[in-house]
């Protein structure tokens, strides 16, 4: 929880802050008080002090005189929010140190990050040498997959194959992984429009029939999203009192 | 209106191919756009015959014609490429029920009228499939109506059995099904497959009145009375294997539920309050029409703006009120068969709106443009690869679902190119009716309807017997014939047939 913006405020442990820990919440909120925050006095300070008495009421005190706008909600919002809000104190304190920190400049300092040398034996490869080419070409043949022209495009298209056929799920239940449709007599259908050359509307045919597989796995993700939401929506309910039925 | 002659008037009319005809510039007066219309021809004699009669020295009153309505649409300010009327049109309020008209966004002068959508507000059909088939329901036939008929409040002044809070209304008027998803009434499934995915995103149930929420409240989750109903059907034709597997429909005798419902008094509401509204924007925008009912007011008008807001929060009462019925056919099929939904793979097929206006972009004379398109009584029909239609229908076009009668068949179809071009897209929405309620009642006994069902072996629960002679078969028009029209001018594609062994009425 709230690893950012702790990192950001030089926090010793941004990683480990546990909020279900209720002696770390009060630790966080003394220190935030103390290093960034400092809206009490030194000598006032004491009321957050994790051993002290009636810590709650204190500390729902302090977040009234930061006049924060989370009454209601749970500690962890008002610790985000307390948390935001030492963010922004410190921002304010060095705005021109900040406003310096956009996209564009962080990009350029990562490029001239001294690159690392890869220890993956693919990022080594020569994917143009001839050896290569064969390689590919004679995965494509055992796989029965009609090779391109470019070699990459074959290679593309084995891994599309081995990943949705050859997976271990697949292997395992062919019968729930490899949709088996039902044959649909594509060539009769209508293209609705022509372009005056077979080669092309054969073309064009094709195209419409991938177009139409993308648009099936969409739905299908659409579907199980819906499916996911109404796990926890869903409460159908009946009552045949309101109305009446059968007679 | 113009008095005419009989035969002056078919000078106006001519025909274009054998399913469609046309109605010239001046069968009404101020035609912006040509009229057209779709019929074969049993459908073409009663619509003439409506016509001749109407011709009649002496005769006032009643709804004009259908013809004279798709005409007087015609007529509306902002209208582009035709006033379209569908081959089960029939008379109704202002626009003719079965007529679909579209007006140019971009044109400040373009008009929307309640009267375009109808009181109905998003009326619509839902179908479910499920993996059973005629020989396991047939034995039980009588129970599992009877279990439906215990699940699905029904008729007039029916109250739902969901429990809702004030508070529960307004979130559903505003997120329609993703309110009955949320609440754990549907399944994740049943959004991707429904027009509009269930949710039109203008809606603002603050532009709606608190009478109409009143009306609303108590009544979410019930079929109502009219012509609504829900159906235990049996698949009784393929005519496209591969559309019809797509939707997972695989051989004849498949049990299907369909369940034909609306905004109920919440949308005739909104409908009536927004015609009251109107009325007094024309007077400001000097907005004239040919026949009063046709009130409209500018899009961009605060009154279109507040109709349109209304509306789609009557659009999402609708699909909230399926999505309740949905959940209970669903309990009343697993307490039947000691399955649960999942197992009978209940899932939604489709879900279609036939009284609805919405904003699409469709392409007129060659340019693209922003319509509004005012659907009565007819149902959106995209073709296949259209991007508004779900996934799993991209290939086979948008399932159109065709209600029919009760006793009689129901469709289901698939938008094409050619509906997209001649009809923005749209298509019929069920038989229509032939003979008005009165005459109905008036000409039939509701014992000889009731014997012939039984007849059929169609089990049937209805809450009030003066509803059964007005929805007999013989009050409205064959929608067989209305469908194959549809099918050979083009305008959707035939899919499956489907026959009732069950019938839950209002």
């Amino acid at each position: 929880m709230f690893k950012r913006k702790l990192l950001a405020l030089d926090h010793h442990a941004p990683d480990s802050v546990n909020i279900n820990d209720e002696r770390e919440i009060k630790n966080l909120v003394l220190w935030l008080e103390n290093q960034k925050i400092r809206r009490y006095k030194i000598e006032n300070r004491g009321v957050l002090e994790a051993d002290g008495p009636q810590w709650r009421a204190n500390f729902e005190k302090y977040c009234k005189d930061l006049a924060s706008p989370i009454v209601d909600g749970s500690m962890e919002e008002k610790l985000e929010w307390l948390i935001g809000y030492a963010v922004s104190l410190e921002y304010a304190d060095d705005v021109g140190k900040y406003k310096a920190q956009t996209a564009e400049n962080i990009s350029k300092t990562v490029l001239t990050a001294p690159k690392v040398e890869s220890s993956n034996p693919l990022d080594n490869m020569d994917f143009e040498s001839a050896d290569f080419k064969k390689g590919v070409l004679t995965l494509a043949q055992i796989l029965n997959i009609t090779p391109h022209p470019d070699h990459l495009i074959t290679l593309q298209a084995v891994s599309k194959v081995v990943r949705e056929r050859l997976s271990q799920e697949a292997l395992d239940n062919p019968n729930n992984i490899i949709v088996k449709g039902k044959p649909f007599p594509f060539q009769e259908a209508d293209l609705g429009f022509d372009m005056g050359d077979y080669v092309l509307n054969q073309a064009a045919k094709i195209l419409r029939l991938l177009y139409i597989h993308d648009l099936r796995d969409l739905q299908t993700n659409i579907n199980e999203t819906i499916v996911a939401v109404q796990s926890i929506t869903a409460d159908p309910k009946t009552d045949t009192k309101l109305g009446q039925v059968g007679r | 209106m113009v008095v005419r002659d009989y035969n002056d008037e078919l000078k106006y009319l001519e025909r274009i191919d054998a399913n469609s005809w046309r109605i010239k510039k001046g069968f009404q007066p101020n035609m912006n756009v040509e009229g057209v219309f779709y019929v074969n021809s049993a459908l073409e004699k009663l619509m003439f015959d409506e016509l001749r009669n109407a011709c009649r020295p002496g005769m006032v009153g009643g709804f004009l014609p259908g013809m004279k309505q798709i005409a007087n649409v015609a007529a509306l300010p902002g209208i582009v490429h035709r006033s379209i009327g569908l081959p089960d049109v029939h008379s109704g309020y202002g626009f003719a029920i079965g007529n679909m008209a579209a007006f140019d966004m971009n044109d400040p002068l373009s008009i929307v009228s309640p009267g375009g959508v109808g009181f109905d507000i998003n009326c619509g059909v839902r179908l479910l499939r499920t993996n059973l088939f005629e020989k396991d329901v047939q034995p039980v036939k009588e129970q599992l109506a009877q279990s439906m008929f215990d699940h699905i409040p029904v008729g007039v002044g029916s109250k739902g059995i969901i429990p809702m809070t004030a508070t529960n209304l307004e979130e559903a008027l505003e997120m329609g099904m993703d309110w009955s998803l949320r609440e754990g009434y549907i399944w994740a499934e049943d959004k991707e497959h429904c027009e509009e995915y269930g949710r039109m995103l203008n809606a603002d149930p603050s532009k709606v009145s608190m009478r109409a929420k009143k009306r609303g409240l108590p009544q979410l989750g019930t079929l109502g009375a009219g012509n609504h109903y829900a159906e235990i059907q049996v698949v009784d034709e393929i005519y496209d294997k591969w559309a019809a597997s797509k939707m997972g429909i695989e051989d004849k005798g498949q049990v299907c539920v369909m369940i034909h419902s609306g905004s109920r008094g919440f949308g005739h509401q909104v409908a009536t309050d927004a015609l009251v509204q109107m009325e007094k924007a024309m007077k400001r925008d000097n907005i004239e029409t040919n026949d009063r009912q046709l009130a409209c007011a500018r899009i961009n008008s605060q009154e279109g703006q507040d109709y349109l807001k209304a509306m789609a929060a009557a659009a999402n009462f609708a699909w909230v009120n399926r999505s309740s019925m949905t959940f209970l056919s669903r309990q009343a099929f697993a307490k039947q068969f000691h399955m649960t939904p999942d197992d009978l793979d209940m899932h939604v097929i489709y879900d279609v709106s036939h009284n609805i206006a919405k904003v699409e972009e469709h392409v007129v004379d060659g340019k693209q443009k922003t319509l509004l398109v005012h659907r009565k009584g007819s149902t959106r029909a995209f073709p296949p690869h259209h991007p508004l239609i779900p996934v799993d229908y991209q290939l086979t076009g948008q399932p159109v679902l065709i209600g029919g009668t009760m006793g009689t068949c129901s469709y289901v179809l698939t938008g094409t190119e050619q509906g997209m071009q001649q009809t923005f897209g749209s298509t019929c929405h069920g038989a229509g009716r032939a003979l008005s309620r009165a005459k109905s009642r008036r000409n039939l006994e509701y014992t000889d309807v009731l014997n012939k069902l039984q007849q059929q072996g169609i089990a049937i629960r209805v809450a009030s017997l003066k509803l059964v002679m007005e929805e007999a078969p013989e009050s409205y028009k064959n929608v067989t014939d209305v469908v194959d029209t549809c099918h050979a001018a083009g305008i959707s594609k035939k899919c499956i047939k489907l026959r009732p062994i069950a019938v839950i009425k209002g």
